[in-house]
């Protein structure tokens, strides 16, 4: 491997990562909080990739412009299903929230894929294929801007809930629910809010991931199961660790995907995960409980 | 006369009491009640289509109970659980199409296969302390591994999968041109079911599973093994949905890795009937696949070919209003009527839960 080849798929694995860290950043806001793995979470990606085909489809603007109905979409979605079915399951048996997350998980799969079909569509824009030049890098400019917008997405949530009033109290319910509460914290509130919260920056991603980019209704399910692992990887509930945990997951897929070949990448990832579950399940940033 | 009718009258207290004396009781002659429906069904039904919905709503009644006791007995969030179908079914397509062994013994090596994986997973979980979500996470990891593996392993088949070879009927290679005998397998299979279910459930051990589901720190700290429990109900579970999974394949002809390690493929058959009848219930399993497999079949056939998506939307529904409406299912709602007809209790308090 070339230096510059290297220093490629370094690129590659970072434009990846940022996706992979924006997805990541919202399970692990929602687990945080609530305590609850959202089974259902790569939904909310498939939810922002099809607002944005539709977006150009029907309405012909740029899919980036499509990035506030996706979030409005998605955010009241998640916060509607919070409200109404996750509340419901908070303090129950860990079983019982997972069926119910595998249950909105299939709902929402089959809503799309009865509105809009089950096989495969693509969405093009005019400058999918045109690349920057930088010290003899590529960089399609799909891609980089999907990276500067997650990694402006991620410092703004990160800001959002260290100096906001509201983000302080997401914060705060994170840490404890009843001294929270005791404070004058609307706990069910904030628990919609980062539901909603966490849905949208996903469906966001999704956004960022449309141009030139295959979708079908299932393929939320890929990114959950990296979420899951990227959420692991950087401690479940920690904000910076998800971030890094998305980056660190790009570049090994990145990796992988160059010695290994496109598809066997994903055993690489699996087995990332199975070998963190094993030996560190408290993952990078934790203390050991 | 007087004393032949109330000898009569006896004999059929004595009955009613056999029948339905306790709660286990009742649940077992409601499963033998359904299992002899279903035996018997083929003298009313006569179509074959629907004689194939109820042979698969049998294996769907099979493989639920064999979730059920790792996942409702013992507590383990083996949700994945499709990962052991997978491999039992590919051990039997293997062995039938690559060896040319029969299915009466691919069936059971691999219910055996799957098993000994089983055991693999539980004892390097347990070993490492994963529990509850963790756990989860490492069984649906485990499925996309698995599924990326078998794309790319020729030898199965690839990404096309394996089909049956030789489709001239023989009762040697499990291949008739009638529905019943399939039928009369998968019955048999249920009741193999039934009995290893109730034996788990009355044996000593099967109070120990209940015990690590209910509290796992106080069961090891009264002296219960959570490593050699906890596997063997893996065990038994992985086992049984190896010889589920062996019968599937032998029964649809087809296998490929993407439909079967495949995580909504796994709600239809694995989740759903233990979910809708009742986890950790004896006739749970059962309640649920007659529910959910015959449903979910009518909207297939009916209202699929026009939109596909339908009946993931079913499923989807069926699991959470079954987890908001009916947590302890079907079987929890025929307890608490038992408990009020047969012992005039209102209020239970009952180990469904």
């Amino acid at each position: 491997m070339t230096s510059e080849i290297f220093f490629q798929t370094l690129i590659n694995g970072l434009f990846t990562g940022g996706i992979y860290a924006l997805v990541s950043i919202g399970l692990t806001l929602i687990y945080g909080v609530m305590v609850i793995v959202n089974f259902a979470h790569g939904e909310f990606l498939t939810i922002g990739i099809y607002t944005a085909f539709w977006s150009v489809t029907l309405l012909g603007i740029d899919p980036y412009m499509s990035i506030p109905i996706a979030i409005i979409i998605a955010g009241i979605l998640g916060a509607v299903i919070q409200r109404g079915l996750v509340q419901q399951v908070l303090d129950s048996h860990p079983l019982h929230q997972i069926v119910l997350l595998v249950g909105v998980s299939l709902l929402l799969i089959g809503v799309i894929q009865f509105s809009f079909g089950a096989e495969p569509k693509a969405m093009h824009v005019p400058y999918e294929t045109e690349v920057i030049q930088l010290f003899g890098l590529r960089m399609a400019i799909p891609r980089l801007i999907a990276f500067g917008a997650s990694l402006f997405i991620s410092i703004g949530l990160f800001i959002f809930l260290q100096y906001t009033k509201i983000g302080k109290a997401i914060r705060a319910v994170s840490q404890s629910r009843q001294a929270a509460s005791l404070m004058g914290i609307n706990v069910n509130l904030i628990y919609m809010l980062t539901f909603g919260i966490g849905a949208a920056i996903t469906a966001v991603a999704g956004v960022l991931l449309s141009p030139n980019h295959r979708m079908i209704p299932t393929m939320g399910e890929a990114y959950s199961v990296i979420a899951f692992l990227v959420v692991v990887l950087g401690t479940m509930g920690n904000f910076v660790g998800a971030f890094i945990g998305g980056l660190i997951i790009g570049l090994v897929e990145a990796y992988a995907g160059f010695y290994l070949g496109g598809d066997v990448k994903i055993i690489a990832s699996m087995l990332i995960f199975i070998v963190i579950l094993l030996f560190k399940p408290s993952g990078l940033f934790g203390r050991k409980r | 006369m007087g004393n032949m009718s109330t000898h009569s009258i006896n004999n059929q207290n004595k009955l009613i009491q056999f029948l339905f004396g306790t709660w286990e009781r009742t649940q077992l002659s409601i499963s033998a009640g359904l299992l002899l429906l279903m035996v018997f069904s083929p003298l009313v039904i006569k179509s074959p289509y629907y004689i194939g919905v109820i042979t698969l709503a049998c294996l769907y009644a099979f493989i639920g109970i064999s979730w059920n006791i790792i996942s409702g007995f013992c507590g383990q969030l083996l949700i994945a659980h499709i990962i052991f179908i997978g491999l039992g079914g590919y051990t039997t397509i293997v062995l039938l199409n690559n060896y040319g062994i029969s299915p009466w013994i691919g069936i059971p090596i691999g219910g055996f296969v799957s098993g000994i994986a089983g055991v693999v997973v539980a004892l390097i979980t347990v070993r490492y302390g994963l529990k509850l979500d963790y756990f989860a996470l490492f069984t649906i990891a485990l499925l996309v591994a698995l599924r990326t593996l078998f794309l790319k392993w020729e030898f199965v088949g690839g990404a096309v999968g394996m089909y049956l070879r030789q489709e001239t009927p023989s009762l040697n290679r499990m291949i008739f041109i009638s529905k019943l005998p399939y039928l009369y397998i998968a019955c048999s299979l249920l009741l193999f079911g039934i009995i290893i279910q109730y034996l788990t459930y009355k044996s000593k051990f099967g109070k120990y599973f209940i015990a690590i589901r209910e509290d796992e720190t106080a069961a090891a700290a009264l002296g219960v093994n959570l490593t050699k429990y906890k596997t063997l109900a893996v065990m038994i579970g992985t086992a049984l949905a190896g010889l589920g999974g062996g019968f599937y394949i032998i029964y649809v002809t087809y296998i490929d890795p993407t439909g079967i390690f495949n995580l909504g493929f796994n709600a239809e058959m694995v989740m759903a009937s233990p979910i809708i009848g009742g986890l950790g219930s004896l006739v749970g399993p059962i309640l649920g696949a007659l529910v959910n497999k015959p449903i979910a079949e009518i909207i297939r056939a009916n209202l699929a070919e026009a939109r596909s998506g339908i009946t993931m939307i079913v499923y989807g529904i069926f699991l959470i209003s079954a987890v908001l409406f009916l947590p302890r299912g079907l079987a929890g709602l025929i307890q608490t009527l038992y408990y009020r007809w047969f012992h005039g209790i209102t209020s239970t308090h009952q180990e469904g839960e």
